[in-house]
């Protein structure tokens, strides 16, 4: 039976319509012209202008700054949530589940108006610690999620093979459970760090004066900036460390799991953040 | 019996904590809040009022809200359509090509969603490849605006959320049996026919999923509209983020996100009670989604 | 005289089911002892009693004259082969074993030591750095039980460690797991569904049903001596007789049997009295079968249960041909052994008429009879039922 190529060409289409508007804006930072439109040769000056604007680097550094502590928080937090609603089905893990899992169904508005009312209505000054304490809310999300998916497929006869063999229950915990749901604390922690620097929204509510981080510096850059190719320069560059970081742990993931180790399967890089 | 409580307990602490501080209580405050007056300082007043409710009434919102509405609805149409041949064609595929599908899928979503909306801009700008070339080929003429309208807004829409649409989709396709597609083609169906009433079905989940993947980031969109659109083409998220830092007037936007915190979780609660009732289909509805 | 491992009325109720029924068993220091019962009876629950995973709602589990019955599974002397082994994944095979070792914080010299000494045992010297994904099952098996050997614990557990193995690899476990047994010496209780392994390897075997035991003994009296129709049935295959006691004579009885029109004559060991009711099992192989019976001499005469039949099925399975033969009310099923088979003989086939016996010596007297244990023995197939369904529903209008 003869299958139509009409779904085949369609995703052609939607492969060159994603792809178009990156490749242009790569092109274009290493275009001569102010505008896109025209082509008047080869040209890093765009690059150049980038490295002298300490702005963006003081920018990137909150960013990395205030991942890492994002990271750091809700691994912990989203893992020790993970670990309750995996052990017990008590009305307690009910209502725990919903607090869990509402977050990634809310619009990123939504979250960043109540942060910030919550944050008015306390008196508190907005600034670096308040994006902190946003960023964490949300990665909690998700790293509970990808850890619970790590737990579902545990064997607990492990955890009781320990304790039958001499461990107590903390020793079972730090030198059996642990070390198995690595692999999944790692994804989510990967996934909580590139969400943490890669968030506007959110930031943007609760963010103060002097804690501008890498995306609300690009956004005013959009907004108020003439120089549109740094603009394109930065964003190439972004784009080609992301592009790298993805490939690479696509790569590491394929050869791990042909070398078949036993315990590093999860979705390192596949998870669709 | 009571240490195991308190072992629970204990381990749920940090995360229950954490939410109700840090999600519960201040989505509340969004409705608590849209009901205290505004002070002059920018902050919140005392007492209580449905002043700010009644402003609601400004023929200005109505149209915003019918806006953000159909825009949020024609981008999921668009979406889905586009999605179903998309992965279709790579559940058909061989399962070597379906991963670096997937990922060619994914890969332009792990750039930061400023950038990708920003490239638009770019395209779309009066000064831009794209409108050249259209007027070169004589499709639009020069003073045609490409940027700052509804359709610019509708178009970075689709091309934001679509891969939200294509992930579940392709996720459900990928299980579905499609021998029993042969079997409907074999029974006498025409391939379209069979498409529609064996294919959609099957994938039925996958598709309520990505339903849901974009239309609710769609009715919160805020980035898109500032960026691309223009006044005629303002939403919801651009009018909460106006009232919160130009005219700061934290009431006002409290009441316009509680509108949208309600369009969201009333039509989600729903949909979570209807799964619960077929313990065979239930499962997270945004469980692989990004945040956007 | 106390033993080394005892339960005391253990109960252990999950929800609204009774897992294990106020059980009391005791095990000596050094046996192989084995629980041997159906899927789902409790054999496992019981196990895990022991090894301190589950906790008894009553009763008392003894440990060398210590009451451990709260006592957490680390503190106990006591491991387990799972199942599925349960070998940590993210450990190589050197690591798994000298874990109990690790946590029980023993010098690291020692450690080396013991576990290099199991791993000759084990025969697994060379395969110590390997992952538990990089060896084969019947290596993993290995592991599983050098890991739980080499702190030395009072007692070993195991639950059925062969079922995830292929049977030509079963068997060979099975000599090597009686070779480790008598190396080290150590006390076995083994779990298993499987009545040939329990039989093979077993000092006492306790049948479970339903949470309950139902008869402790060595393997040998439990396939010749079964005291109820449960451990009769379960264990191998055999016939069931109801009928009472007409008449006593020495240590012997005669029987007037449901079904049979002749009187069957049985060693009378539970004394029992003339009126009294009585379930008989008789195993196939102890029921010959021949188109003509030999002659017997007068004082075998008297102990020989003569009867004559018609077959109904056959079946050959390969060390012998099972027959089932149609006598008065009853199918009676008898194994012939193929050496036997002799050429002066004439070979039986469906529908023959047969003689049937057996010595009187060759039967055994229930102490208990539960009608539905019947099933349990090898169905013969009963085509008459089913045709019986097909005219009932042609009977409809
Ligand atoms: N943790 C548990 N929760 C509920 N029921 C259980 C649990 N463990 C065992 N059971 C039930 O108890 C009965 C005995 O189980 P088990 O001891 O595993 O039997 P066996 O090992 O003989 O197959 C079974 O009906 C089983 O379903
Ligand atoms: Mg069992």
């Amino acid at each position: 039976m003869k299958r139509s190529l009409l779904p085949i060409v369609i995703l052609i289409i939607v492969l060159v319509f994603l792809y178009l508007p990156i490749v242009v804006l790569s092109l274009n930072s290493f275009n001569a012209s102010r505008f896109s439109g025209t082509w008047d040769g080869f040209t890093l000056k765009w690059y150049s202008t980038l490295m002298q604007d300490r702005t963006i680097w003081q920018a990137l550094v909150n960013s990395l700054i205030i991942a890492t502590f994002a990271t750091i928080g809700s691994c912990i937090i989203g893992t020790t949530a993970a670990l309750a609603l995996n052990r017990w089905q008590t009305r307690l893990q009910t209502l725990h589940n919903a607090l869990i899992y509402t977050p990634l169904v809310v619009p990123e508005i939504l979250m960043g108006m109540s942060l910030l009312l919550l944050f008015t209505a306390l008196k508190i000054d907005c600034g670096r610690h308040t994006i902190l304490l946003a960023h964490i809310t949300f990665c909690v999300s998700f790293v509970a999620m990808t850890v619970l998916a790590r737990l579902q497929d545990f064997d607990t006869s492990l955890i009781e093979a320990g304790r039958d063999l001499g461990a107590t229950a903390f020793q079972a915990f730090i030198k059996i459970q642990l070390p198995l749901l690595m692999p999944g604390i790692i994804a989510g922690g990967l996934l909580a760090f590139t969400l943490s620097v890669d968030d506007f929204v959110i930031t943007f509510f609760v963010s103060g004066p002097g804690s501008t981080t890498l995306p609300l510096r690009v956004y005013s850059m959009i907004k108020h900036s003439r120089q549109m190719p740094v603009i394109n320069a930065l964003s190439t560059l972004l784009l080609a460390v992301t592009f790298l970081a993805v490939i690479a742990s696509r790569l590491l993931q394929i050869k791990r799991v042909s070398r078949s180790h036993p315990f590093i399967s999860t979705t390192i890089g596949g998870t669709n953040k | 019996m009571n240490h195991k409580r308190l072992h629970e307990w204990i381990v749920s602490l940090p995360s229950l904590f954490w939410m109700v501080a840090f999600f519960a209580v201040p989505t509340l405050l969004v409705f608590a809040l849209s009901f205290r007056p505004a002070d002059t300082l920018g902050g919140i007043g005392a007492g209580w009022t449905l002043q700010t409710w009644s402003h609601l009434s400004n023929p200005n919102y109505p149209s915003i809200i019918w806006r953000t509405i159909w825009i949020s609805l024609a981008a999921t149409v668009i979406c889905i359509l586009l999605a179903l041949p998309c992965a279709y064609a790579m559940a058909r595929a061989p399962v070597r090509w379906r991963a670096i599908l997937t990922t060619l899928i994914i890969l332009p979503f792990w750039t930061n969603f400023l950038i990708r909306v920003f490239a638009w801009r770019q395209l779309l700008h009066p000064n831009g490849p794209l409108k050249q070339i259209l007027v070169s080929i004589g499709i639009i003429t020069p003073d045609t605006l490409l940027l700052y309208n509804s359709g610019a807004v509708l178009l970075v829409s689709v091309y934001s959320f679509l891969p939200f649409a294509i992930l579940p989709i392709y996720a459900a396709a990928e299980k579905f049996d499609f021998s029993l597609l042969e079997a409907a083609r074999d029974l006498g169906a025409r391939s379209m026919r069979a498409f529609i009433s064996v294919f959609i079905p099957g994938i039925r989940r996958g598709l309520i999923s990505a339903a849901l993947m974009v239309f609710i980031p769609a009715l919160g969109s805020y980035v898109i509209p500032d960026l691309v659109g223009g006044p005629t083409s303002e939403l919801l998220g651009n009018k909460i983020a106006q009232r919160t830092f130009f005219d700061r007037n934290l009431p006002h936007a409290s009441a316009l996100s509680a509108l949208l915190a309600a369009g969201v979780l009333i039509p989600l609660a729903l949909l979570a009670l209807a799964m619960r009732k077929r313990p065979n289909e239930r499962g997270g509805v945004g469980s692989d989604r990004k945040k956007s | 005289m106390s033993a080394f491992v005892s339960f005391k009325n253990v109960t252990k109720r999950f929800e609204t089911l009774t897992a294990v029924d106020n059980v009391s068993l005791d095990i000596e220091k050094g046996e192989v002892f084995s629980l041997l019962g159906p899927s789902g009876c409790g054999k496992t629950t019981l196990l895990r009693m022991l090894a301190g995973l589950e906790t008894p709602d009553s009763g008392r589990v003894i440990l060398d004259g210590q009451d451990i019955t709260n006592l957490p599974p680390n503190l106990r002397r006591v491991h387990t082969i799972f199942q599925n082994y349960a070998l940590f994944p993210h450990m190589t095979v050197w690591d798994n074993i000298a874990f109990p070792l690790r946590v029980a914080r023993y010098p690291k010299q020692e450690i080396a030591r013991r576990v290099k000494g199991i791993l000759e045992l084990i025969r697994l010297g060379d395969h110590d750095y390997k992952y538990p994904s990089q060896i084969s099952g019947g290596q993993k098996q290995r592991v599983a039980i050098a890991r739980a050997l080499v702190d030395q614990p009072q007692v070993l557990l195991l639950d059925e460690p062969l079922a995830a193995l292929d049977l030509k690899l079963r068997q060979h476990m099975l000599l090597e797991l009686d070779l480790i047994h008598d190396k080290v010496g150590i006390t076995f209780l083994y779990v298993t569904h499987d009545q040939g392994e329990a039989m093979s390897l077993s000092d006492r075997i306790a049948v479970m049903n339903n949470g309950r035991i139902e008869q402790i003994d060595p393997p040998a009296k439990i396939y010749e001596a079964p005291r109820s129709s449960f451990v009769a049935a379960f264990i191998g295959d055999t016939n069931f007789l109801q009928g009472h006691v007409t008449s006593i004579s020495h240590d012997y009885c005669n029987l007037a049997i449901v079904g049979l029109t002749s009187s069957v004559k049985s060693y009378n060991d539970k004394a029992i009295r003339a009126g009294s009711m009585v379930h008989l099992s008789v195993r196939p192989e102890k029921i010959h079968i021949a188109k003509t019976p030999p002659e017997f001499k007068d004082d075998l005469a008297d102990k020989i249960n003569l009867f004559s039949g018609v077959v109904e099925d056959i079946v050959y399975q390969g060390s012998h041909t099972k027959y089932w033969v149609k006598v008065g009310a009853h199918r009676i099923v008898t194994n012939m052994p193929h050496m036997r088979f002799q050429l002066d003989q004439e070979e039986i086939t469906w529908g023959d008429s047969v003689a049937l016996w057996w010595h009187a010596d060759d039967a055994f007297m229930l102490e208990q009879f539960h009608a539905t244990d019947a099933a349990l023995i090898d169905p013969p197939a009963q085509y008459e039922e089913d045709v019986e369904i097909f005219r009932g529903t042609g009977n409809e209008p």
